[in-house]
């Protein structure tokens, strides 16, 4: 009876973590920041609240995406980055893709990419299991949030206004409207913003679901 | 060797239809249904053979990817229209969701060229995105021989298989999901809806299916933000797709039947006051004025005539304007203005009104009604014509609420739109329905007097400027020439009306006879509508633009007029044309552009359509980082523009 019991528990949990696992959580803007912790490509663990009283900036990345590639073979991404980084801004490169899936990387390929790129992030994150790619919701590479100072979500979404469309490919990312480079200052000042979220666009992040 | 002719005949045949390339993954070709080497509209598709496990993406690809881009090259005088989207199909990628293409699909495009046009070779720079798991954007450029013949039955199965039927929907938002009710009598196993709008729906999740009732169904998409205001996309069933387009409850555009109803009757209401329609009501409120001391019976009587009219004339123009649109015409409210022959007869109306007003002459029609004759006050048909040519004269006005009701009407199924054409028509009656209800609250008008006989003389003035503003209108359309016959017309008109009231019996039938045969004259010489010029400071609408300025991140302000919409001409006078709002529009850099529908116009009507509306003034407002162009109110000062505009 005790078995049967624990396996009709054990039944329960695991069909409702199997549920949890493959749903995306749509966190607000304006609202908390879902916490989270991970490891980045020095080993170290990096938790979100370790950042409070610093903005900080989350790109879902994946360098094989040709998206993502666009925006670092041009320089657009290192730009942006340097220019939060003079902000203050933390900046943390997320990569979500599954073991075996494109974008995955190991450790020492995600520092030799920071290198070769002349990328700028804070830290590299290995979210090999998805976890805080589903937490917020991210499902594009690029896929970008804008947090302040005191942990709010103030922005989500596209990194700039120029990826609707095949035109992406042929648009100089120089003259697009960047939501994030554009929005800095209203972030650190922990202000709402007037472009809060818009629609991402690129490869989708390659989530372990089989 | 018949193998090796054979494959050398496939492969020159092939050389002669598209060209196909290889482009990694797919193999891309042009194919058209041209038929005869003078067509003047025929459609090219581009195929496109994915690689199995290969996919690209609809217009709205869902969670991740991205449609197609097609960048023709064509002559001066080809027009090539948007790609017609065939039905997608979803790809899932759990935890996400897109939607597209896969296997082999073709993507048609409407070519219509001019006679002159010697269109001998097609070509298409195409790029899109081909995914498996992973993306790579691929491209081709394509080009097709148009001399030589050979039409493609896949590309015409293909156009058969599109989405075209509009299926109609009624839709609300309820526990985080847009409920979607359609009715379908044919069975069908799968339901689902695909979204134009790529903001608001939560793709990834179920959609749920119910049978509400016989053949009525409701489809659920769960949302992600709740301030949808409309929505489209396809609705496939079993795979077969239907267009769904809809406008949900809001302040602004979207409403349910209720608020159709409620609208049409306070649009009706304020319509009384519209400067078109205000001295005609004055007259017909002149004449209950001096019924005054009249026993209740005959007010309730005369004030049921006259309401008579008005529902009658509001029911024929929804019956009308119903059995137009079931033929496929895009019409609207005011759409009768579009025949110089409808303006230049209102133009006469008015004209004649004036006249017998300012010259008080009796005349027994039944227009004596008008005026406050005591022999006519048995005469119910006069305040029955009243209500009907006060009708008329409304019809180029549009009141406050009135156009988003009558556009709701008239892109709903049909059994939305008499209620709300009735409730139009209550609204526009209301005062005299009251009056026939309570016939005793006459009494709070002023007392009758010969005051009543100095204001009806004044009155002619109004109408004679309503016929002055119709003959702009008639100018508009038409031509100069054209005008000096219809104001000839109008000389005949006031000569007969000399003559039928001086003079006798047979004298009247002279003047009717000269005013026939003048008529007859001028329908000889039917006006040709003429071409509008564009303001200098603004851009001519096309039904393209808003998509490219869109893409161009160019804001823009569009403004649907006509030069017989007289609330688009007071607007224009008090808002758009101002100085300061031209001065405003190019500091701001805000493109102005005109769409006008002076004339008939299908794509101007289908513009409208896409705002679900059926008639003007409709201003549209879109700036960079809006998800949506805005819809202005349909009364404008330079006050609320600006505000709007900021």
């Amino acid at each position: 009876m005790k078995l049967m019991l624990s396996f009709v528990t054990f039944l329960i949990l695991s069909s409702n973590l199997m549920a949890a696992e493959i749903v995306l959580q749509n966190p607000k803007v304006n609202e908390q920041a879902p916490a989270f912790s991970g490891i980045d490509s020095y080993g170290n663990t990096i938790n979100l609240s370790d950042f409070i009283g610093q903005p900080v900036i989350l790109e879902w990345t994946n360098h094989e995406c040709p998206y993502v590639a666009k925006h670092y073979d041009e320089n657009n991404m290192q730009a942006v980055q340097e220019q939060a980084k003079r902000e203050d801004f933390i900046w943390l490169s997320i990569i979500s893709s599954t073991p075996g899936d494109q974008g995955h990387v190991k450790p020492s390929k995600a520092n030799e990419l920071t290198e070769s790129r002349s990328a700028y992030p804070s830290h590299v994150l290995l979210d090999e299991s998805g976890d805080i790619g589903m937490k917020y919701g991210a499902k594009t590479t690029p896929h970008m949030y804008m947090i302040d100072s005191e942990g709010i979500l103030r922005y989500k979404g596209a990194i700039d206004d120029v990826g609707k469309g095949m035109q992406f490919f042929s648009a100089s990312l120089k003259d697009a409207i960047n939501y994030v480079a554009n929005q800095l200052n209203d972030v650190k000042d922990n202000r709402q913003l007037e472009i809060s979220t818009t629609v991402a666009y690129g490869c989708s992040v390659k989530y372990n679901y089989d | 060797m018949k193998n090796i002719l054979l494959s050398c005949a496939i492969f020159i045949s092939s050389l002669l239809l598209a060209n196909p390339v290889e482009t990694g993954h797919a193999k891309a070709s042009l194919i058209t249904n041209l038929q005869d080497p003078n067509q003047e509209s025929f459609y090219v598709g581009i195929r496109l053979q994915m690689q199995e496990g290969w996919h690209t993406y609809w217009e709205n690809p869902g969670d991740s990817g991205s449609p197609f881009d097609a960048v023709w090259a064509t002559d001066e005088g080809v027009i090539v229209e948007n790609v017609q989207w065939p039905t997608p199909i979803t790809i899932p990628y759990p935890p996400l969701m897109t939607y597209g293409y896969e296997g082999d699909i073709v993507f048609p495009f409407q070519i219509f060229r001019s006679q002159e046009t010697n269109l001998k070779e097609i070509k298409v720079d195409f790029n899109f995105l081909i995914c498996a798991d992973i993306c790579i954007p691929e491209s081709a450029s394509l080009s097709l021989d148009l001399s030589v013949i050979a039409p493609s039955e896949i590309l015409d199965k293909q156009i058969r298989s599109l989405p075209t039927k509009l299926i109609s929907t009624e839709s609300l938002i309820k526990g985080g999901s847009l409920v979607v009710r359609f009715r379908r009598d044919a069975p069908f196993l799968n339901a689902y809806l695909f979204p134009r709008e790529d903001n608001y729906f939560s793709y990834p999740e179920t959609q749920q299916l119910e049978n509400v009732a016989d053949n009525i169904y409701e489809i659920s998409i769960p949302l992600v933000s709740a301030n949808l205001e409309s929505f489209s996309g396809i609705l496939s069933l079993d795979g077969e797709g239907f267009l769904v387009k809809e406008e949900l409850q809001s302040a602004t555009g979207g409403m349910s039947l209720w608020q159709a109803l409620m609208f049409a009757l306070l649009g009706g209401l304020i319509l009384n006051l519209m400067p078109c329609v205000f001295p005609v009501i004055s007259l017909k409120v002149l004449s209950f004025v001096s019924m005054g001391g009249d026993d209740h019976t005959k007010i309730r009587n005369h004030a049921l005539a006259f309401v008579g009219g008005v529902m009658s004339t509001f029911l024929s123009i929804a019956t009308a304007l119903m059995i137009i649109r079931s033929t496929g015409s895009m019409i609207g409210w005011g759409y009768q203005l579009q025949s110089p022959v409808v303006v230049g007869i209102l133009t006469l109306i008015m004209l004649g009104i004036g006249l017998i007003l300012l010259t008080n002459i009796n005349i027994a029609s039944g227009l004596t009604s008008l005026g406050t004759n005591i022999q006519s006050r048995n005469d119910y048909s006069g305040s029955f014509f009243t209500g009907v040519l006060a009708v008329v004269v409304a019809s180029p006005c549009t009141a406050p609420f009135m156009g988003a009701a009558v556009g709701y009407a008239l892109l709903q199924p049909s059994f939305a739109t008499l209620p709300i054409f009735l409730s139009l028509g209550l609204g526009f009656a209301g005062p005299y329905l009251i009056l026939a209800i309570k016939p005793e609250w006459i009494g709070a008008l002023p007392k009758p007097g010969a005051w009543m006989e100095t204001l009806k003389q004044f009155f002619a003035f109004p109408m004679i400027a309503t016929a002055l503003w119709l003959m702009w209108v008639f100018m508009v359309q038409t031509s100069g020439d054209a005008l000096i016959q219809l104001l000839i017309l109008g000389l005949c008109l006031g000569l007969a009306i000399w003559l039928i009231a001086t003079f006798e019996k047979k004298w009247r039938w002279f003047g009717l006879l000269a005013t026939i045969m003048l008529s007859i004259q001028i329908f000889n010489n039917l006006p040709t509508p003429s071409v509008m010029q564009a303001d200098a400071n603004s851009t001519s609408w096309t039904p393209t633009i808003e998509a490219e300025l869109q893409s161009n991140n160019q804001a823009y302000l569009i403004n649907f007029t006509a030069a017989w919409c007289i609330t688009c001409q007071t607007n224009e006078k008090a808002a758009l044309g101002r100085d300061e709002i031209q001065a405003y529009l190019m500091k701001e850099d805000i493109r102005y552009i005109k769409a006008d529908w002076t004339n008939r116009n299908e794509d101007i009507a289908e513009g409208l359509a896409q705002y679900n509306r059926t008639g003007i003034p409709l201003y549209i407002f879109w700036k960079p980082g809006m998800n949506q162009s805005k819809i202005l109110p349909a009364v404008l000062t330079d006050d609320i523009l600006i505000r709007y505009l900021r």
